[in-house]
């Protein structure tokens, strides 16, 4: 283990903030992750008529599959940022776990609506889908599936009311918590760090999206109630995925403070705030709310120019991760002489996968290109790679290290099985993901025919590895709690 | 004495209008019914409360908020009793107690009534805006849309009204004393 090393993570162990309820959190999380790769595993292995899985079955587990993934990368994102903003700010332990109630209680209406009630209209909601089972489900469970999100937005409210009010009372104004210092070239004495600055963007947007996400999911529970009234069906869509881009994306942009606080403790360099730094989240904060427009290039009755800044926006967005985060990455640890545990093999890969995942999501946001491949598999191949080499990566990554000790020591025999084969999984997985998709085998179908069997069964014994991964991350994080010291 | 002056002329204004907001929802709802508020908020602008009042009476404020967020509440508003009710109901339910307890409620409970309080303002847009029906009875549909689209442009002012000084500073969520009451109080 390299000194330097050792120093950092010492003196990183001075504040540890409410670490127990960040460690049931990613309990929580992991093992969620956990359930639902094994949903995932199911239904790629259904597709591939390994198994035989009842179509409503089927609907019903790509909802969970998909909110479940969604909720719990939010959840573990929020989590792994909240724990490093206390080491800057003062957080109110309370409505850390109202929001974790909260969201408890969401996951609880979600799972009993799909399971008890037979909702299965994705998690995307999609107005009027929640209305229109066609039998397959009654109103009340689509209410109750509704019912499930607005209290886990409630929870996020909650949550960044308390990280915007904190950064705010410490750094007197959220545009300075963004850095507008540094990118003005003023003088600051106590310049935000780079976790600060990103908690500051992310609770801009995503208060945004939760406040335009309230009004949609109202809306249709509204008419969910009351049928005769409609909403119009572009708008809801707008709303929707405004709220459901800017949310998952969030999720990332809350996990990425992992690497921002734990990789200098690899590296020996402290990871510091600069001009280009928060010009890149500035930039960030404006393009993920603009560029929500390219879920929707398929919608020829949308206005050409928002179609268009969907597109260009989808370019530019990838810059400031790419230039900022990827870019110093590498800086950081080349040369540094870092030690390889689990912990740094999982952060980096998070960054690679995150900068990897930004290729085919800007392929698929040209208008051309998605004309062709958005209701492909091409679709799943890019969010997968986004949140399995990403999001995931990055929670996994933040776990091994809460359990690590204060002791850097390279990989064991194990951790470097279970990396491998994570690493092996989730890249064959997105692989296959994205070749299906270029071979226009279709999302979302329960049912495929004969000639797309050989992707489907590639994909699930890939999915297989990751699961086995995934189980040995969470198992290990369990059994070495005793012996954290955070 | 001042503020007792401008409580009584926003009353007064909200009388005048009395005919003004038969013909149209936008003066009912977003004028006349703000005006009956904003005399009872001024009303009580410098009193203070025990602090165990606060939650009750925000519960007071809140009840009778949401009576006149319904349709047929504001139709009934225009009828003789319902007028009675409104003027007084406003501005000594929802106004008094309102403000009173203000002061009192934390940071996060302000922010979650503000949170929501754009949310609903979405909701009221789209059901204004989309009901296949007159909602009130006593307005044109077209009047109704107007009073919609109206909602949607009131809650893109308080978000810019709210956000501008959380994000460029100068809000007064630091300036709460010891015992939690907020001095500047908005």
């Amino acid at each position: 283990m390299s000194a330097v090393s050792e120093l950092v993570a010492d003196k990183s162990n001075a504040t540890e903030p409410q670490a127990g309820a960040v460690k049931l959190t990613m309990i929580l999380s992991g093992a969620v992750f956990a359930l639902m790769m094994v949903f995932g595993l199911i239904m790629r292995a259904a597709q591939g008529q390994w198994i035989e899985v009842d179509p409503a079955l089927f609907y019903q587990l790509l909802t969970a599959h998909g909110a479940g993934m969604v909720g719990t990368a939010a959840l573990s994102g929020a989590a792994i940022m909240w724990y490093f903003c206390g080491r800057h700010i003062v957080l109110t332990a309370g409505i850390f776990w109202a929001f974790l109630a909260l969201f408890l209680l969401g996951v609880a209406l979600i799972l009993s609506s799909i399971f008890i009630g037979g909702y299965g209209g994705a998690w995307t909601f999609l107005y009027p889908l929640p209305a229109i089972s066609g039998g397959a489900w009654e109103a009340g469970a689509a209410a109750a599936f509704l019912l499930g999100y607005v209290s886990i937005g409630v929870g996020f409210l909650l949550y960044y009311l308390e990280l915007g009010r904190q950064i705010h009372a410490r750094y007197g104004s959220l545009v300075r918590a963004l850095g507008w210092n540094l990118i003005l070239g003023r003088e600051d004495k106590n310049p935000p760090p780079p976790t600060i600055v990103a908690a500051a963007a992310v609770t801009i947007f995503n208060s945004i999206g939760i406040i335009l996400g309230a009004a949609v999911l109202v809306a249709s529970l509204v008419h969910l109630l009351v049928p005769g009234f409609e909403v119009n069906a572009l708008l809801a869509k707008n709303l929707i995925y405004f709220f459901g881009h800017v949310f998952i994306n969030a999720s990332i942009y809350m996990a990425v403070t992992a690497v921002y606080e734990i990789l200098p403790e690899y590296t020996g360099k402290p990871w510091k705030s600069n001009r280009l730094f928060a010009i890149a989240w500035n930039a960030v904060l404006i393009f993920v709310m603009a560029v929500y427009w390219h879920h929707l290039l398929q919608d020829v009755v949308m206005p050409p120019w928002m179609l268009v800044v969907g597109q260009l926006v989808s370019y530019f967005s990838g810059i400031p991760l790419i230039a900022v985060t990827a870019f110093s990455t590498f800086l950081y640890v080349r040369g540094s002489k870092m030690t390889w545990d689990l912990t740094s093999s999982l952060l980096v890969l998070s960054v690679a996968g995150w900068s990897v995942g930004s290729i085919p999501a800007s392929i698929d946001g040209m208008i051309s290109v998605n004309k062709v491949m958005h209701n492909t598999m091409w679709v799943p191949g890019h969010f997968h790679t986004y949140l399995l080499l990403g999001e995931v990566a990055m929670a996994f990554g933040f776990m091994a290290w809460l359990v690590r000790g204060k002791t850097i020591a390279q990989m064991s025999g194990l951790d470097r099985v279970a990396f491998v084969t994570y690493l092996a999984g989730a890249a064959g997985f997105v692989t296959v993901f994205l070749f299906s998709g270029a071979a226009s085998i279709p999302r979302r179908w329960a049912v495929h025919y004969e000639e797309w069997l050989p992707h489907d069964r590639i994909g699930t014994l890939f999915s297989v590895l990751i699961v086995l991964a995934t189980l040995a991350f969470v198992l290990r994080f369990v059994l070495r709690l005793d012996r954290s010291n955070r | 004495m001042k503020l007792l002056g401008l409580a009584l002329l926003a009353a007064a204004e909200a009388v005048a209008l009395r005919y003004a907001v038969i013909e149209s929802p936008i003066r009912h709802v977003l004028v006349q019914m703000p005006l009956l508020v904003l005399a009872g908020v001024l009303l009580v602008w410098n009193r203070q409360i025990r602090h165990d009042l606060a939650v009750p009476l925000l519960f007071v404020a809140l009840t009778v908020f949401l009576f006149w967020m319904l349709p047929r509440n504001v139709d009934w508003a225009l009828t003789l009793p319902g007028e009675t009710v409104k003027y007084l109901s406003l501005p000594l339910m929802l106004g008094v107690p309102l403000r009173l307890s203000w002061p009192w409620l934390g940071p996060i409970l302000r922010g979650f009534l503000k949170a929501n309080a754009l949310s609903m303002l979405g909701v009221l847009g789209f059901l204004y805006t989309h009901a296949p029906i007159r909602i009130c009875n006593s307005y044109l549909l077209s009047a109704q849309q107007d009073l919609g689209t109206a909602f949607l442009y009131l809650g893109a002012g308080l978000a810019c009204l709210w956000a501008i000084p959380i994000l460029f500073g100068n809000s007064c969520s630091r300036r709460s004393n010891s015992t939690g009451y907020a001095s500047c109080g908005v």
